[in-house]
């Protein structure tokens, strides 16, 4: 199933099905149901339109189209599409945020060692980025 | 830098798998290790480890490597990995080759390859089940796997 970057395989989680608890591993997921708990994985995420996350996530790159409520954390690059939604705060060495994602939370840029495909970090922040000022 | 550019980004990991997703049979990659409960309607196949729950509404296939330890609860079940826990099905169970079961089995209907290794009880909904753990809450659920009528009838 598509050989990407670190991971062998993408896992998939569809519409109609939830976990809750721990995932992790050196895999990719795509997600299209519901999670809740968290998230640590060496591969990236791909939270589709109708996924609903409510989890903290680890991953290296992650692309949001539908909702998370939860910290992330993207080793690499952190993508949020139109229709994805991101309440909480995240990391990532790179952001590509697209006009019409809700953000709302804190963004902290990792100094990324060495990035190789300098993914453009095209930070267009047309979207409603609330800063909320909530210490952890 | 096309803005809108859809499948620009997404393409690199998301290409084929953006059409996915919707009633897709969910899969979970053999490196894959989830530790908690996963519940739902539609098929899945698993291949990597579950330390955990599955209540599932729908096929349930546990693929080669795949390590459940755990109550499986689903409506067709097929085992080609290894599970320590009990095996509820509501249609059938049929266990492959290299499936390695510890545990209760529950179904209506039942398949064995040659070569599988099953350690544990049985229970098609024959005999009134008596409930081996009396600690597992589901256990006592599944073993609801309505016994036709051999129930010994004395009414009170």
């Amino acid at each position: 199933m598509g050989k990407d970057s670190a991971a062998d395989s993408t896992s998939l989680l569809s519409k109609n099905v939830r976990i809750e608890g721990e995932i992790e591993g050196p895999e990719n997921l795509h997600v299209e149901g519901y999670i809740k708990g968290s998230i640590q994985l060496s591969g990236d995420i791909f939270i589709g339109n109708t996924g609903i996350v409510e989890a903290d996530m680890e991953a290296k790159n992650i692309v949001i189209q539908g909702e998370v409520t939860g910290n992330v954390f993207a080793h690499k690059q952190l993508e949020i599409h139109p229709s994805g939604k991101l309440i909480g705060d995240c990391s990532a060495a790179s952001i590509d945020i697209k006009e019409g994602a809700v953000f709302e939370g804190r963004s902290n840029m990792i100094q990324s060692s060495g990035s190789s495909a300098g993914s453009s970090s095209s930070g267009n922040i047309s979207a409603t980025t609330v800063p909320k000022q909530h210490q952890q | 830098m096309p803005l809108f550019g859809k499948k620009k980004k997404e393409s690199k990991m998301v290409g084929q798998q953006a059409a996915l997703g919707q009633n897709e049979t969910t899969y979970f990659g053999k490196n894959l290790q989830i530790k908690g409960r996963v519940s739902g309607n539609g098929n899945l196949i698993i291949l990597g480890s579950l330390n955990g729950e599955f209540r599932l509404k729908g096929r349930l296939k546990i693929a080669q490597p795949a390590k459940i330890k755990g109550d499986v609860n689903a409506d067709v079940i097929s085992v080609n990995g290894k599970v320590q826990g009990s095996l509820t099905a509501h249609d059938s169970v049929h266990l492959d080759k290299t499936a390695r079961i510890e545990g209760r089995i529950n179904t209506p209907k039942l398949s064995i390859m040659e070569g599988a290794i099953f350690d544990g009880e049985i229970n098609m909904g024959v005999r009134a089940p008596q409930p081996a753990k009396s600690t597992a809450a589901d256990t006592g659920r599944s073993s609801q796997v309505t016994p036709p009528s051999a129930e010994k009838p004395t009414p009170r």
